[in-house]
């Protein structure tokens, strides 16, 4: 069980699972990758902005989050509660964009640095005890917590005041979740009329889940219902299961809408004061405030450690079924030339023309040309019937929305000419280097030797009498000796040509880095951490 | 109630029965607003839950939503005579489209225009007199009280147990609306009437007001019961209240989405009664701000749009002017059709990515030249005709050329290993063509044809190609053979024969002064040397220049030939690759064509 000891191994467990799950990357648009992407933010942000900090420093002052939806008087409560127009109140929605911070001045130094929520800038407002201070800054900084002071609030005690959590304006909703992720105590504001929305609800059950110090505040009741709607509100509650949640109800004052002072009467919040200032002065009820909300996160990392694991592994499944489409389109496409080649689908059409005119009607150079383009076409067109084929594959994996895919540029086939006339080259010097050894006084042609040897590599059996001429020019010896090697040549640069174009292809999915090993690494931070517990 | 046999009907709650359908519009972006509104942790955990704890629910949505991907396309009907104009037009173009359409794309895509195509035939068969006037909003933001107000008879129970209305309650003002309440699934003991029984309020004459559950309860099966209801009313009433105007589940799920109705929306502020002073101008202005950010056009200065109010439904305040301006909206009568136009709009715009793509469309007739290039080389064209003109001229030079040339020629072949003259190879040959160049060709053509266009058209085309390219390589083997150069030797100039007989002559006149210097070597003939020197240089001079002669003038021929050659071939396949695939192509971009037509008529870019 977690005590408000420090305990160094319990921390150090704590910030190795957290840098674990930092690591994690979810690039690939899955199913499930969204809430994924969202448990880490979330689980990041219990880590850095209450767990580790609560666990480094246990005396320091307990933080109550207000939160609610919007209207509920979640400031004007703040407010009333320190004695003093801290936060903007007012009729107009959305009101509270920058969160404020109240504690008392002794207590400062608990936040002026990055001990929690180290991602908002810290904005003073200290010392400005007239009237209207705070209402007078209106910069709107996207990453800012205003910080206040007050004396009336007692040490040890830090009321935040959060955006609201159904508000408009979408980063609004994603910090005041990130804000209530950072509290010891969570204060749930909610109205007469809203108590039965949908999205309070949400906020209470999420309290329920993480086991979280809750208290419930039912804010502008007019007076006339107070009793029904309490008894009614009661009710929900205990459906719920929040039965045992300290309940307070205010009461719909003219102050409410902003009338008067802006603040409620004394009165009217005394109550809350008492409870949350009892949290703080009894060390035991602040024990069991702290160590009940701490106790309910790390209890929820057993789910949803594993839940995160489980993403990351689909991750890797579904990249790994990527590449695998990729790979085996090529895989098919290469056995595919090769059965063409072996059948002899390079010689057709022109080459095909040309062969059949050697040499009476048509030179060697031709002959090889034509062999040449011939090959390149088939090469091409293997390329792009496998890029066809991954495209096919990929339409049906949502994953592959990440992975860009490249159109079909103009480079592929001028690579893949490249290549063939690098063979072509090589074949050529074979041709020489076979004739040169001859020492033969009326020694054939190389061009000749050249262009007869690729109509056999490449001519499958319509090209049987090519390896009897190529004999008869440079012996049964010196032909079969060629052909061997030419043979190897052919297989290798189609290879290569392949392989170029696949990992090509597989470049875009290989950068985005999804691995097997950050699962295995999250199952076990959070083993190491189950033991220290 | 025209529909109720084809639909399924799910009891959510005791009392409650009544056709559930697919609701279009709401429905579609209540899931992607859903999406949206996914975004924070305690909406996202409940998320989940609701899934978990409402199974039956979700199950029966998905089943109605599948059936309704098949159902419109047989299930609508002709539209009548109500909708006239601009209407009626787009609604026949875009029953036409999903018409064109259905083979290309899935019919989950389809849905919506349908499901359009559906209400609006359903609406049009039923009570035009009357308008259906919704009146939506959150929990407690005083609808029923509103509703009450409007009738004047407290019909619709108010309470401060949150949530208040569970079922939609209807209040009509003339007869003849049972048909539009059948079609709203609302039985027949939450119809009501106005308190002056409804024939002596000539204001309102023709409404049939509903008073809607709240659509952010907790209680999920109202905001189904709202999201139905909502697809199906002329016209809405959304009532907010100073604490909740701003809620991003009004906004994101239902303003937003339904921006485009905003001529059939009104936006009434309740509760004014709550704020001090300024505070109610303040609010109405924000109100304004957040509606104009949804992109709903505000009905402002006599421009088309949505209507915003303030009231006070507790007090009065304001409700005499929201009596007026339905009254006077309801007697326009034209709240059914506006309606259905922005659906169709919403429809039109929900189908854009599939009809409309930026780029050119169109074979170009550039593409066309290449294709026909492409086959050529396959087939062979450019080296047959190269083949025929070389056999033509060495046939030419075998006919004029010098016997002592063609001696020396025979020598030379016999020296050098493997240049002897092979006999002619029988080779039986089953492809002729280069397949890959076939290949590459149809998948070249049908890219380019393809840019430009909507995935589904483009896969369309791709498709037609490939089809077509099926037999090509086929026909283009036949081609080859019947196609190519005539297998026996080629016609001959006329000029031919007299080039033979010169060269025949020369020959002669060499062994003619061979014959006559031996003879008066050997003594028969008188001496006299040079008249057979003389003519024996003639032969020698004049049999290479016959030959040179000949060989310049077959050039020209030659040439003739070896284009014919090749012209008849790259023709023949061209003509069959056009047949085969280009004509296909074509006839699918004429069908995307149309189908583009029709689509500006339906989004009504072109009247």
């Amino acid at each position: 069980m977690v005590t408000l000891d420090v305990r160094p191994q319990l921390i150090d467990a704590l910030s190795a699972l957290r840098d674990r799950v930092a690591a994690v990357r979810l690039p690939l648009p899955l199913d499930g990758a969204p809430r994924a992407r969202q448990t880490r933010e979330e689980l990041l942000a219990q880590l850095d902005d209450y767990l580790v900090p609560r666990l480094r420093d246990p005396e320091a002052p307990l933080l109550a989050v207000v939160g609610g939806s919007t209207g509920a008087g979640k400031s004007t409560l703040v407010n009333s509660l320190v004695g003093r127009r801290v936060s903007e109140a007012g009729v107009l929605r959305p009101t509270t964009r920058t969160p404020v911070l109240v504690c008392h001045p002794d207590d400062c130094h608990w936040f002026d640095g990055v001990r929690v929520l180290p991602q908002l800038t810290r904005v003073w407002l200290t010392q400005q005890e007239e009237d209207g201070g705070a209402g007078a800054w209106s910069g709107d900084d996207e990453h800012a917590l205003r910080i206040d002071t007050a004396v009336a609030l007692p040490r040890g005690l830090a009321l935040l005041d959060a955006p609201d959590i159904d508000s408009l304006v979408v980063r609004n909703r994603v910090l005041a979740a990130e804000l209530i992720c950072a509290a010891d105590v969570w204060v749930m504001v909610t109205t007469a009329s809203r108590y039965a929305d949908a999205v309070p609800w949400h906020l209470l059950r999420t309290a329920k889940e993480y086991d979280a110090s809750l208290v419930t505040v039912l804010d502008r009741v007019p007076h006339q219902v107070i009793d029904e709607v309490s008894r009614q509100y009661a009710a929900l509650l205990t459906k719920a299961g929040l039965g045992d949640v300290p309940r307070f109800t205010i009461p719909e004052l003219p102050e409410s809408a902003g009338g008067g002072s802006g603040l409620l009467p004394t009165t009217a919040v005394a109550p809350l004061l008492d409870w949350l200032t009892h949290r703080v002065r009894d060390p035991a009820a602040r024990q069991q405030a702290v160590v009940r909300t701490a106790a309910g996160v790390i209890g929820s990392l057993n789910v949803r450690m594993p839940e995160l694991a489980g993403a990351v592994a689909a991750q890797y499944a579904a990249a790994v079924r990527l590449t695998g489409a990729v790979e085996e389109a090529y895989a098919a496409e290469r056995e595919r030339v090769r059965g063409r080649v072996k059948a002899g689908a390079v010689l057709a059409g022109d080459a095909r023309t040309r062969w059949r005119g050697h040499p009476r009607d048509s030179s060697a150079r031709e002959l090889l040309d034509s062999l040449v383009e011939s090959l390149a076409a088939l090469l091409q067109c293997a390329v792009a019937a496998a890029d066809e084929r991954v495209t096919e594959a990929w339409r049906r994996e949502p994953a592959s929305a990440a992975v860009l895919t490249p159109g079909p540029d103009r480079e592929v086939s001028e690579r893949i000419g490249m290549a063939v006339r690098r063979w072509r080259r090589v074949v050529e010097e074979m041709a020489e280097e076979e004739v040169r050894l001859l020492e033969r006084n009326a020694a054939p042609d190389p061009e000749t030797v050249a262009a007869l040897l690729a109509a056999a590599l490449l001519g499958g059996h319509r090209t049987r009498v090519a390896g009897e001429r190529l004999a008869e020019r440079i012996g049964a010896q010196g032909a079969l000796r060629l052909r061997d090697k030419g043979g190897d040549l052919v297989a290798t640069y189609i290879d290569d040509v392949l392989h170029f174009e696949r990992d090509r292809r597989l470049a875009p999915l290989d950068a985005l880095d999804v691995a097997p090993e950050p699962q295995a690494e999250l199952i076990a931070a959070l083993s190491v951490l189950q033991k220290e517990m | 109630m025209a529909d109720a046999t084809d639909m399924t009907t799910l009891t959510d709650e005791p009392g409650e029965t009544g056709p559930r359908r697919s609701t279009g519009v709401v429905d579609t972006d209540a899931d992607g607003a859903g999406r949206r509104w996914d975004d924070g942790l305690i909406a996202r955990h409940a998320a989940g839950r609701k899934g978990a704890g409402a199974p039956g629910v979700t199950v029966g949505v998905a089943a109605i939503d599948g059936d309704d991907g098949t159902a419109p396309a047989d299930a609508h009907q002709p539209i009548g005579g109500a909708y006239e104009g601009p209407l009626r037009v787009r609604l026949d173009a875009l029953r036409e489209l999903v018409g064109l359409s259905r083979t290309r794309i899935d019919g989950t895509t389809l849905a919506e225009a349908g499901r359009v195509l559906d209400e609006a035939s359903t609406r049009q068969r039923l009570s035009s007199r009357h308008t259906v006037v919704a009146i939506a909003g959150a929990t407690g933001s005083g609808k029923s009280t509103l509703f009450n107000a409007l009738a004047e008879v407290p019909i619709s129970e108010t309470g401060l147990r949150r949530p208040t209305t569970s079922a939609p309650i209807a209040c009509v003002w003339s007869e003849g609306a049972a048909g539009l309440l059948d079609r709203l699934a609302i039985p027949g003991r939450l119809r009501r009437r106005p308190l002056a029984g409804g024939d002596g309020d000539e204001e309102l004459k023709g409404l049939v007001l509903i008073d809607l559950p709240d659509h952010d309860s907790a209680v999920v099966a109202h905001r189904d019961q709202v999201d139905r209801v909502l697809a199906l009313v002329d016209a809405v009433i959304w009532v907010v209240d100073p604490e909740k105007y701003a809620d991003a589940a009004l906004h994101e799920r239902y303003l937003r989405p339904l921006a485009g109705h905003a001529e059939i929306t009104f936006v009434v502020l309740n509760q004014i009664d709550r704020l001090p002073g300024e505070a109610a101008d303040q609010v109405l202005d924000d109100l304004r701000r957040l509606l104009d950010e949804d992109g709903m056009a505000l009905g402002e200065h006599g421009e088309p749009g949505a209507t915003v109010l303030p009231i006070s439904a507790l007090t009065g305040q304001g409700v005499g002017e929201l009596r007026e301006l339905v009254g006077r909206f309801v007697q326009e009568r034209d709240a059914a059709a506006r309606r259905l136009s922005a659906d169709v709009d919403a429809a039109a715009r929900r189908l854009r990515s599939v009809y409309v793509a930026d780029g050119r469309t169109g074979l170009g007739e550039r593409s066309r030249e290449e294709f026909a290039e492409r086959l050529a080389w396959a087939v062979g064209a450019v080296a047959t005709g190269e083949a025929a003109e070389r056999e033509w001229r060495r046939n030419a030079g075998r006919a004029c050329g010098t016997p002592w040339l063609r001696l020396w020629r025979w020598y030379e072949r016999t020296r050098t290993p493997g240049g002897a003259p092979q006999p002619a190879e029988v080779i039986v040959e089953d492809e002729l063509t280069a397949r890959q160049r076939v290949e590459q060709a149809v998948r070249t053509v049908s890219e380019e044809a393809a840019a430009g266009l909507p995935r589904p058209w483009a896969q369309a085309v791709r498709e037609a190609a490939v089809r077509g390219a099926v037999g090509l390589p086929e026909a283009l083997d036949e081609l080859a053979v019947t196609a190519g150069p005539p297998s026996g030797r080629p016609a001959r100039p006329a000029w031919w024969p007299a080039a033979v007989l010169a060269q025949a002559s020369m020959t002669l006149l060499q062994i003619y002064g061979g014959l006559w210097l031996v003879g008066q070597i050997i003594g028969v003939l008188p001496p006299g040397i040079i008249p057979p020197v003389l003519v024996m240089l003639a032969g020698i001079v004049g049999g290479p220049l016959v030959e040179w002669a000949c060989a310049a003038a077959a050039r020209g021929p030659a040439r003739r030939y070896g284009q014919d050659a090749e012209r008849r071939l790259r023709e023949a396949a061209a003509g069959c690759g056009r047949a085969k695939v280009l004509d296909p192509i074509a006839a699918e971009l004429m069908r995307y064509r149309e189908v583009r037509e029709q689509y500006s008529t339906v989004s009504g870019l072109t009247r």
